[in-house]
């Protein structure tokens, strides 16, 4: 009879024993972190900011639920494993599409770079039309230094297309710097040859 | 009888299950609370001050809620490796309070900071266009060396740079490109408001001159040209009046006197015609040759060699003129006067060998061509 009852209270704590003793899904874990690492490395932080922060935090989160699992008695760390996976997968698809964003960021540069190489032809056209007459001359000589630095920037961020690891996003913003300044002088030099009654 | 033992194992059954439970619930009330909740509130925070860029504006902030984050979670996790019932999470729960008070206070500094940036980056890139219309009224026409020129237009390259970041709500990089802006265009300004400062420093000269030709001109009834560089102008005086003003253009680095052959300045001093050129004998429409070098000219020239001024091997200048082909809307010549065809013709007229001929700076002092302006 006192057999049966030890059996009985030994299965239990053996149950509650098993039951405390789950254990870190390191392995999902692991991964998780090295798909992170892995993203950063091919510049996801920097093409899909807000994503990659949100998996960071994500990553963060299930961190404290692992240990928020260990501070508890009886320990469950299925969801944990869910997570992990879930993150490595995430990580991994976002890594998977920076060289189609980067390719389409590049584009977009691409084309912003012919729209800023045909601004400079016309700004080139155009000051061969505008008036050299009072004041002209000194005037053109200003816009034509001014050209001159946005041609060399313009030179220095071609170069930049072939550097790896080039941020696309910043030659966009240099670019679109360039335009701008390259309209103002093409709006100038308009306004010089409307003025002086010379055909456009 | 045989319902006795059942009744027993029942018995002993419920006893058991009864301490198990107690067992189970005095366990569970010893088990420390863990921290989940204050770690949390410390994670989010520190990811609001994130998404508002605070390791960028506020780094000292951040850095040390980040720092009592990690220790937060490596006391955790410390704590976690102790025995159920040891474990004591107060250091969590203080760390995870200062994580969170300073991931608040990062994001407040960063909202005032990052307002701050914004609308010292606008004021920093208004007044960088007002000095850049400053430098392009004032000083446009200031022969500046070249690398000055385009570090001028540089500084506006990086200046719009700087707007598209102030759009972009990036101020911390527009405060890095308004800065190198500022380099260049204030620079630029500085170096071409001294030139101009020094140069205005012959004004008293300039004046002497120009009142000793008009009074000739008065006392003998007779035609004067003066010439000034600021406004660049040439002027037409009979009896002491004037009579004819025409534009004029000088040589690419007209400001200042000629100290060589080849140096494109045209030169500063009192001289007259002493030869009318035209048709075959010149290739400007029409010329009136002035007699520089003249005494003076020559003895600073020779003054400037001894000293080291000039290399030894400096040639001085000569045929120098007032001549026609001008209208072009700049300095080109190579340091004589150029006025346009239909000027020249009227000052052809008019002067003769022996007319006065001055060259000033300016009839304006520097107060007044900054009035002018």
């Amino acid at each position: 009879m006192k057999n049966r009852f030890f059996l009985i209270i030994a299965t239990v704590f053996a149950a509650a024993i098993i039951t405390s003793c789950a254990k870190v899904p390191q392995e999902a874990l692991d991964a998780a972190s090295a798909a992170l690492e892995q993203a950063k490395t091919v510049q996801t932080d920097v093409y899909f900011p807000v994503e990659f922060a949100a998996l960071n935090d994500s990553l963060a989160v299930m961190l404290q639920n692992i240990e928020t699992e260990k501070s508890k008695s009886a320990k469950d760390f299925k969801a944990i494993k869910t997570s992990a996976d879930a993150i490595a997968a995430k990580a991994a698809e976002l890594a998977g599409g920076v060289e189609a964003k980067k390719a389409e960021v590049k584009a977009e540069a691409e084309t912003m770079m012919t729209d800023v190489t045909a601004l400079v032809d016309e700004a080139n056209a155009l000051i061969l039309k505008a008036p050299k007459g009072k004041g002209g001359a000194a005037a053109l000589a200003e816009i034509k230094d001014e050209l001159g630095v946005i041609e060399a920037s313009l030179a220095e961020t071609q170069a930049q297309f072939a550097e790896e690891g080039v941020n696309y996003m910043a030659v966009v913003d240099k670019l679109k710097a360039a335009k701008e300044g390259l309209s103002g002088l093409i709006e100038e030099l308009k306004e010089a040859i409307t003025k002086a009654g010379i055909k456009l | 009888m045989k319902k006795r033992p059942l009744l027993g194992i029942f018995f002993y059954l419920a006893v058991a299950a009864a301490v198990i439970y107690l067992a189970v619930l005095l366990f569970r009330a010893m088990v420390p609370e863990a921290p989940q909740l204050q770690v949390e509130r410390a994670r989010a925070a520190i990811a609001a001050a994130r998404d508002r860029e605070a390791e960028v504006y506020s780094p000292r902030s951040f850095r040390e809620a980040r720092n009592s984050y990690d220790s937060a979670m490596a006391a955790w996790r410390r704590e976690n490796e102790r025995f159920i019932l040891l474990r004591d999470y107060n250091q969590v729960i203080s760390y995870s309070a200062t994580a969170e008070k300073m991931a608040g206070e990062a994001l407040r500094s960063t909202i005032a900071r990052s307002g701050d940036l914004k609308a010292s980056l606008g004021t920093e890139i208004s007044r960088m266009k007002k000095e850049m219309a400053s430098f392009e009224k004032f000083f446009m026409s200031v022969p500046l060396p070249e690398d000055v020129k385009k570090k001028h237009a540089k500084g506006k390259l990086l200046l719009r740079e700087a707007e598209v970041d102030l759009q972009n709500e990036r101020f911390i990089n527009g405060h890095i490109r308004i800065t190198e802006a500022k380099e260049y265009i204030t620079g630029a300004y500085n170096l071409a408001r001294n030139k101009l400062e020094a140069y205005f420093s012959g004004y008293h000269d300039w004046q002497e001159w120009a009142t000793s030709t008009i009074e000739e001109s008065r006392r003998k009834k007779s035609y004067a040209i003066i010439v000034e560089k600021i406004p660049p102008l040439c002027h037409l005086y009979q009896g002491g009046k004037k009579k004819y003003t025409f534009e004029a253009e000088f040589g690419r680095n007209w400001m200042g006197d000629k100290m060589s052959s080849g140096d494109l300045a045209t030169p500063e001093g009192k001289y007259m015609v002493t030869k009318k050129l035209s048709g075959r004998s010149t290739k400007y429409h029409k010329a009136l040759m002035i007699n520089y070098p003249n005494k003076l000219d020559i003895q600073e020239f020779n003054e400037r060699i001894r000293t080291g001024q000039l290399p030894p091997h400096a040639r001085i200048g000569d045929m120098i003129e007032i001549h026609g082909e001008g209208g072009k809307g700049a300095h080109w010549t190579e340091g004589c006067v150029a006025l346009r065809n239909a000027d020249m013709d009227l000052l052809f007229k008019y002067a003769s060998n022996g007319t006065p001929v001055t060259i000033i700076g300016s009839s304006l002092t520097l107060e007044e061509f900054y009035a002018t302006r």
